[in-house]
């Protein structure tokens, strides 16, 4: 249930979108994509002292104790900008792992998560880069009275600038997760990614010391309520790039000039306009009703229908705004210095990044009993 | 400059044909069966327009300069081009023979001289140029000596071309050019460049236009690389500054640029069409689909199935349509608008293709996790919008199809007749 007005909520978008204003412009952004850690130290660490690192933090983690609602704000925000940050790998992949394994163990890291002084990220996949929350080749053993972890996985969100890693791993008493925090035996390794403003990287382990999170054989449930955690603030994000998308495709309607009138008085042009809009306004209603579902507001659609709903829609709006916008901006919208590619790029990978769209047409039909 | 050998010219299509695989086979080595993917041999490329280090680019220049010269040497460089300027001066059969037979086998991909040069400017120089330019220009460029662009876009003038604002002032036997271009493919490489210039403000914007041949190597010209969003720098700027060009340079009459323009375009969207899919029709094709479905374990899935053979009954009737645009060229008929169909097809076929790919590829798509024939689909992928823009745009097309072939009206507002003075160019600016 959130425990925020919309009024609370508009100030925290403001403070936000200030924030960005001052630290995620285009030149920032060039920056943060050019830099080793891949993001702007100073955006996080303002991000951190508006609190928008700990919303979704329990109060007994040193957390505002809020939900999905308010996330959506801050993740439509930076997903207007595509300020590049660690947010979806931090704050939404590993954190959800943290609260979700109920572990009071991981109050401590979720504190320094919440004040934007851990950086952390949630090694699932493996070789073919598919979700799953079971049957993974990486293991864990114990080796007198320490967990040592050896196994690969593949594209980890946020990885190579992660102070914490949540790794997914098998044991003898079924799929299990795992707390790395040294850099003894882990090897990370930056990958070339399709999305520059989001950070991928593989890391191998290899008898690396872990500390077990929750119980052993915990990590499917938990890793079932990351995926739907990470849906909704996908999606959240995703709305956010295609009203982005859908301002600038119309700013520019309304100023190019060609055959002697504003491109945007072309139907065709305007017409273009008008279903990206139609887009974005689905894809928003999809995305607000799951964050709502997900924090358990009553008289709303069941929360796992409503996120697998989200992912299937929001990613089809994102692709098709970015898509579209490129259109619009005619040969200028093709080159590498407008930023409209970089919508482009991170509509496709948000899109593909949990399986794409067969896997999760499957997953919304299982979610329906069909 | 080489010289074409002297022939004895074979009157029928069967010794032509001999006389090509006799000519191929000695020249080149024929291609692998297509129908056979090896998966994960060669290179793990799967490109569009390219994204090469300057060596690279420069290597694969030289290398189709080095193939069109061999190819003109033995008279197979000019099929269709008149015999006074170096051509054969055969029939476009001819010319399609040649193709097909090529097309088995393993030659150096010439499209940095062909598709713009050959296929375009030279055209146009044959319709509208002096002797003296023909005589110039012509052979070098089907010899491989010359690159040839084409200077038509500008910042103002993109869908709206009529709208160019490259000055060309009258300045004794020849022309002063001031003005910018834009991205203009190929310039960086050329040596020639066909440009659309403003010889009368005062008149209707389509009808105070000449078309120059611009010496790029001339002291005014200035190129500047632009990068795409899929990574390389295949396209430019090119600016103008008071550029000297010969008034024998000129193609088409003074003021009459835009017919000379019509030439050009038209080659444009005919060619497009003949293309097949381009640098895609490997990555895009039957054999190489399925095997990469293969790879991903979904050769069995219904949905993908059938998402495979719509994409693939899609480019097959494309083939079809175009096959047949062609024998209606040869057979005597005009290129008409129709040819606007194909190139939205071909656009559309590409994207579509792309999208399936990665989709096939699932996650792998997002990063690089060194898996071959997945990450490398991003280029591709990354070069499609551009399909739906070069050329004339996807709506551009469309209103050619419904105005000039349907018939329908234009949309209200036109500015056909208002001198080009008094048009408005930028909303902003004005
Ligand atoms: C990769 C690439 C290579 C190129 N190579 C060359 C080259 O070698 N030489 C060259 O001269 N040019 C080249 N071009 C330029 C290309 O021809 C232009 O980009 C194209 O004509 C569109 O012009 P524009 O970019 O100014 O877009 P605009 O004309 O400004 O169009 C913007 C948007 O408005 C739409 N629009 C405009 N007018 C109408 C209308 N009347 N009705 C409906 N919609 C409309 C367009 O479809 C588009 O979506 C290249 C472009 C690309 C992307």
């Amino acid at each position: 249930m959130t425990g925020t007005t919309v009024p609370e909520r508009e100030d925290l978008r403001r403070s936000v979108r200030d924030l960005l204003d001052r630290f995620g412009d285009d030149v920032a952004r060039q920056d943060a994509i050019g830099s080793e850690s891949g993001h702007s130290t100073r955006l996080w660490s303002a991000l951190a002292e508006v609190g928008a690192l700990s919303l979704t933090v329990p109060e007994a983690a040193g957390g505002a104790g809020y939900g999905a609602v308010e996330q959506r704000v801050v993740l439509e925000e930076l997903g207007r900008t595509l300020a590049p940050t660690p947010f979806l790998g931090t704050v939404v992949q590993a954190a959800t792992a943290l609260v979700a394994s109920g572990d009071p163990a991981a109050h401590p890291h979720l504190e320094r998560i919440a004040s934007g002084a851990t950086l952390a990220a949630l090694a699932v996949t493996e070789g073919d880069g598919r979700w799953r929350t079971a049957h993974f080749s990486t293991r864990a053993e114990l080796d007198g009275g320490t967990w040592r972890l050896t196994g690969a996985k593949d594209l980890v969100v946020d990885g190579a600038v992660a102070d914490l890693l949540v790794v997914a791993a098998a044991t003898e008493s079924g799929p299990s997760l795992f707390l790395v925090t040294s850099s003894e035996a882990v090897e990370r390794k930056e990958l070339r990614t399709l999305d520059l403003t989001r950070r991928i990287a593989s890391v191998a382990f290899d008898g690396t010391p872990a500390e077990l999170l929750g119980s052993p054989g915990d990590a499917p449930a938990v890793l079932d309520r990351v995926l739907d955690a990470t849906m909704v603030a996908l999606a959240a994000e995703q709305v956010g790039a295609a009203r982005a998308c859908l301002d600038a495709s119309v700013a520019y309607a309304k100023d190019r000039v060609q055959f002697g009138r504003q491109i945007g008085s072309f139907q065709a042009v305007k017409h273009r306009c008008a279903d990206m809009f139609a887009k974005v306004q689905l894809a928003s209603a999809a995305a607000q009703e799951a964050a709502h579902s997900a924090d358990r507001e009553p008289d709303r659609a069941p929360a796992d229908v409503a996120a697998a709903v989200a992912h299937s829609v929001c990613s089809e709006a994102a692709m098709f705004t970015a898509t579209e916008n490129i259109h619009v901006h005619g040969g200028i919208g093709f080159t590498w210095e407008h930023p409209a590619h970089l919508y482009f790029r991170r509509a496709k990978s948000s899109q593909m990044l949990l399986g794409g769209p067969a896997a999760n047409a499957e997953r919304l039909l299982a979610r329906l009993g069909v | 400059m080489s010289h074409r050998l002297a022939h004895t010219e074979p009157t029928d299509l069967e010794a032509f044909a001999q006389s090509a695989r006799d000519f191929l086979d000695a020249s080149a080595d024929r291609l692998e069966d297509e129908t056979e993917v090896e998966w994960g041999a060669g290179e793990d490329r799967i490109s569009y327009f390219g994204d090469e280090t300057p060596e690279d680019a420069t290597r694969l220049v030289d290398a189709a300069r080095a193939w069109q010269k061999t190819r003109y040497a033995a008279g197979f460089g000019w099929i269709t081009g008149p015999e006074k300027f170096g051509g054969r001066g055969l029939s476009a059969i001819h010319d399609l023979i040649y193709d097909s037979i090529e097309a088995e086998y393993d030659v150096p991909d010439t499209g940095v001289l062909s598709l713009i040069g050959l296929g375009m400017i030279g055209p146009t120089i044959v319709a509208h140029g002096s002797d003296k330019a023909k005589a110039e220009y012509l052979p070098g460029m089907y010899a491989g000596d010359l690159i040839a662009c084409q200077l038509f876009s500008e910042p103002n003038a993109g869908s709206d071309l009529a709208n160019v604002s490259t000055r060309a002032v009258r300045d004794g036997n020849g022309w002063r050019v001031n003005g910018q271009k834009v991205w203009t493919s190929v310039a960086q490489h050329a040596q020639v460049g066909l440009a659309l210039c403003r010889t009368n403000p005062d008149v209707p914007k389509h009808r105070g236009i000449t078309a120059l041949l611009i010496d790029m190597n001339a002291s005014g010209v200035e190129v500047r690389p632009l990068r795409q969003m899929s990574g390389g720098a295949e396209f430019n700027e090119v600016f103008l500054t008071d550029v000297w060009v010969y008034d024998s340079y000129r193609l088409g009459e003074v003021d009459g640029g835009w017919s000379v323009a019509l030439t050009t375009l038209m080659n444009e969207r005919a060619s497009v069409g003949s293309e097949g899919a381009g640098p895609a029709a490997r990555a895009i094709s039957t054999p190489f689909l399925a095997a990469l479905m293969g790879e991903n374990g979904c050769l069995d899935d219904s949905h993908a199935r059938r998402r495979l053979a719509e994409l693939q009954a899609d480019q097959l009737a494309t083939s079809y349509l175009n096959r047949q645009a062609l024998d209606h060229l040869i057979s005597g008929g005009q290129p008409g608008p129709e040819a606007s169909v194909s190139k939205l097809l071909y656009s559309q076929n590409i994207t579509r293709a792309a999208h399936f790919a990665a989709e096939v590829v699932g996650p792998r798509i997002v990063a690089d996790t060194g898996a071959w024939g997945a990450f490398s689909w991003n280029e591709l992928l990354l070069s499609t919008p551009a399909l739906r823009i070069l050329g004339g745009t996807e709506d551009i097309m469309k209103n050619i199809l419904g105005e000039r072939v349907l018939g329908l009206p234009k949309e209200p507002g036109g500015d056909a007749a208002t001198p080009y003075r008094e048009l408005r160019t930028s909303r902003s600016g004005s």
